[in-house]
């Protein structure tokens, strides 16, 4: 029987000779076949676009979402399972309230992220449990210190600050797209655009599943509350991406036909 | 503390709960009129006869259709209020488009307070719920008991026996804003009058298709011109009261 | 036969980022026999085969009635969707106690789906063999969900799930785009049309297509009889009939049960005289 575990690989409470983890691994691996989410922090807030594999034509498009509000000031978007992403989202809505009943004013985004890491964490390190399959951005804004965060939480527990991301399929791509753009100046309206685009090229209409779009933000424009994007500011923004690519598709034909 | 001389140890600390209210408000009055609905208190808290705040707003806003006043121990209101915010955020999270409508928070505020009730720990309120949604008005009354009552003039406290009368002589379900108003103000000018633990500093709210919205404190203009202020004996030998 | 060292535990992930002994729970379902719903403007339809165990026994139960504006039905594991269908009825009345009024479907929907998702990532509990489509007419309308061993759930238009459930899918694909402006009435139509191509993929069969729930929205969300009604197709006044393609027959005689049951290679189960009172047949 080949496995590349061999044995090491049965349970998060086993380290393998050389020092993994690998049931924690695997999990990462149910992110990593997801569909992409893109999340950037802008000049003027946080945009997280994810892009929504829909499954059967009879699905509502408010169906299986994967971004989900947890306050008035944060929201996070998920790549992995929706059902384990769904008890992170719980677990930070639980957090959001206590911590407000605690010290009357809403939880920042360092301690959000911090307590959110924990939960998930507890769950790599029990024989009778499983690690998530499900990656979480963090998207929050710290009113005292008027900034606004954006974090990135994966199945291990590990929790960073970022000031772009992706996660799922296309995050190769999508990543070294948002190391071209100028995140000081970039608007959240321009990052709709700039994302919309990231996960068209992503996506390959031949192979993949059919997708839309699904937008929240947090920014000035928004006061600060995190919330779903306007459908049409969404439309736009598809519209604007595919509009590129097929602009960028004839540049390349433009090109082949000089070199021949 | 024991229970009754001479209990032994294992039966000895008896257990308190709430047993009255600390800081106070007085009366709240709210009235159904043509476009929703209206409610209206006084903004003073008071720490048994001392007038100890005088700038309590005790009408909030929760949700989109919904208004919440309340008499009685404010710790315990602040309290409810909270318990409602959480409320609203979690509907806030789904983003299904559903929301707690007046009459869902109304039988929530029953349920909340008629539980601590059966714990012997009661929320010492007399709560009015006021709101409008999906074209109806909704006026109703918990108190801490857990008593619960739908009607289209309300009022707690000393309200209830001093507005109350008034109120119900001069309400018609076609009042315009403006004639509710007056209505209450009137009201609230006589328990500024009579009862001793009310102001004459009040906040005012309504409910309507539109939203909700509650006023910033105001002060009303009285008149002690009133014979029975002027000389309150009337002659008699009384301590000027009826 | 291939067997993976993965596929033994529910806290167990692949090294391909799945979860087998989800996925197995999965095909439980798939085990059942179909059930499909359909959501019209005023209201949503629920239909499905009932499966008769053995030929003294009585039909399963696929349709549970939770609330007075929420039905479900089930594929799988019976047996789960028992215990499952309990604390539906149970959040329903505690919500019904608590607000005075009913409960929204999507939010006892997620809370459902909750729960079999910490089946999932415990070792001390299996994940639920059931799915579950769930009705309901609530305050922002007509709803129809469908809740999975994985955890997640979805919301549709029309779905079909458990065994053959694809021709029946294939069906409503094809008309989906009708179903809102439908009225109920007709949509029971399409029901049984939809259960129908179950049964002809199996060429020629026998199947109950019998009383489907439908909710109907109705003018007070309060009134129980407003909103809930049992239609069943031979009794209801403004029965559906199925057109086209699709015969009904009454049979008369246990031979003419045999020579049907000759043309189910697969089925092997003699169908019994109650099976037939709604026997559908190719044209």
């Amino acid at each position: 029987m080949a496995s590349t575990g061999a044995g090491y690989d049965l349970s998060p409470t086993t380290f393998s000779p050389d020092g993994r983890i690998f049931q924690v691994e695997y999990a990462t691996k149910a992110v990593e076949n997801s569909g992409t989410v893109v999340g950037i922090r802008c000049a003027d807030g946080v945009v997280l676009g994810v892009e929504k594999v829909m499954l059967s034509k009879m699905l509502l498009p408010s169906s299986n979402r994967r971004v989900a509000a947890v306050a008035p000031h944060a929201g996070v978007a998920q790549a992995g399972s929706t059902a384990d992403g769904r008890q992170v989202v719980a677990r930070a809505r639980d957090e959001c309230d206590s911590y407000d009943d605690t010290y009357g004013i809403e939880i920042p985004p360092s301690v959000l992220a911090q307590r959110l890491a924990e939960y998930v964490h507890y769950f790599t390190i029990h024989g009778a449990l499983r690690p998530f399959g499900a990656s979480t951005m963090i998207a929050a804004y710290d009113a005292r210190k008027k900034t606004h965060e954006l974090y990135v939480l994966e199945p291990t527990g590990v929790c960073l600050r970022y000031f772009g991301a992706a996660l799922g399929k296309g995050r190769q791509s999508a990543k070294s797209e948002i190391e071209k753009l100028d995140l000081t100046k970039l608007t959240c309206r321009e990052a709709l655009k700039e994302i919309a685009k990231m996960i068209h090229t992503t996506h390959d209409d031949a192979k993949d599943k059919p997708f839309i779009l699904e937008f929240a933000w947090l920014c000035e424009e928004t006061e600060w509350k995190y919330g779903l994007v306007p459908q049409d500011l969404i439309d736009e923004a598809d519209a604007w991406a595919k509009k590129e690519l097929e602009s960028d598709d004839e540049d390349d034909d433009g090109d082949e036909e000089m070199a021949s | 503390m024991l229970l009754y001389p001479g209990a032994t140890a294992a039966e000895a600390p008896a257990r308190q709960h709430t047993s009255r209210p600390i800081v106070t408000g007085t009366s709240v009055l709210g009235i159904k009129y043509k476009d929703g609905v209206m409610l209206a208190a006084d903004t003073l808290a008071s720490y048994g006869s001392l007038a100890m705040f005088k700038d309590v707003t005790r009408i909030a806003r929760t949700g989109s259709y919904t208004l919440v006043g309340a008499s009685g121990e404010l710790s315990d209101y602040h309290a409810l209020l909270d318990k409602l915010k959480g409320l609203a955020q979690a509907n806030a999270n789904c983003d299904d488009g559903f929301e707690h409508g007046p009459a869902e928070i109304y039988s929530y505020l029953r349920a909340v307070l008629y539980q601590r009730r059966n714990k012997f720990d009661p929320l010492w309120n007399s709560l009015v719920v006021g709101g409008f949604k999906d074209g109806a008005p909704f006026l109703g009354s918990v108190d801490l008991r857990g008593t619960a009552y739908e009607d289209d003039v309300i009022a707690t406290g000393y309200g209830s026996h001093l507005a109350l009368p008034i109120m119900r002589a001069k309400w018609t379900p076609d009042l315009d804003e403006g004639e509710a108003r007056a209505l209450l103000e009137d009201c609230l000018r006589v328990l500024f009058y009579r009862d001793c633990r009310a102001l004459d500093t009040v906040v005012l709210s309504k409910a309507t298709a539109t939203g909700t919205l509650v006023s910033d404190p105001y002060k009303l203009e009285t008149d002690w011109t009133s014979a029975s202020f002027v000389a309150p004996k009337a002659g008699g030998d009384g301590d000027g009261g009826w | 036969m291939f067997r993976s060292q993965y596929d033994t535990d529910v806290t167990v992930w692949s090294p391909q980022g799945r979860l087998l002994q989800v996925e197995y729970a999965m095909e439980a379902v798939k085990q059942g026999s179909a059930c499909l719903g359909l959501v019209g403007k005023d209201g949503v339809v629920l239909a499905a085969l009932k499966r008769q165990p053995n030929e003294l026994s009585g039909h399963q139960k696929k349709l549970l009635k939770i609330d007075d504006h929420l039905v479900i039905a089930v594929a799988g594991l019976n047996a789960d969707a028992r215990t499952l269908a309990k604390v539906m009825r149970t959040e329903c009345l505690n919500h019904r106690y608590v607000y005075g009024a009913p409960l929204q479907g999507a939010r006892l929907v997620q809370d459902i789906a909750d729960k079999y998702q910490r089946c999932t990532q415990t070792y001390v509990r299996r994940p639920y063999g059931v799915g579950l489509l769930v009705a309901c007419c609530d305050a922002t309308g007509p709803h129809l969900y469908e809740t999975c061993p994985s955890g997640n759930f979805s919301e549709f238009v029309a779905v079909a799930i458990g065994a053959r459930a694809q021709s029946a899918k294939t069906y409503l694909e094809k008309h989906h785009k009708t179903f809102k402006d439908t009225p109920v009435e007709e949509l029971c139509t399409h029901a049984l049309q939809a259960l129908a191509c179950v049964e002809i993929n199996r060429c020629a069969a026998i199947s109950t297509p019998r009383p489907s729930f439908w909710l109907k929205l109705g003018h007070d969300l309060r009134d129980p009889r407003d909103r809930i009604q049992r239609a069943a197709p031979h009794s209801h006044p403004e029965r559906p009939r199925i057109e086209g393609r699709l015969k009904f027959y009454f049979p008369t005689g246990i031979g003419r049960l045999r020579r049907w049951r000759q043309g189910t290679r697969r089925g092997g189960r003699v169908p019994s005289r109650r099976d037939c009172r709604w026997a559908v047949a190719l044209d």
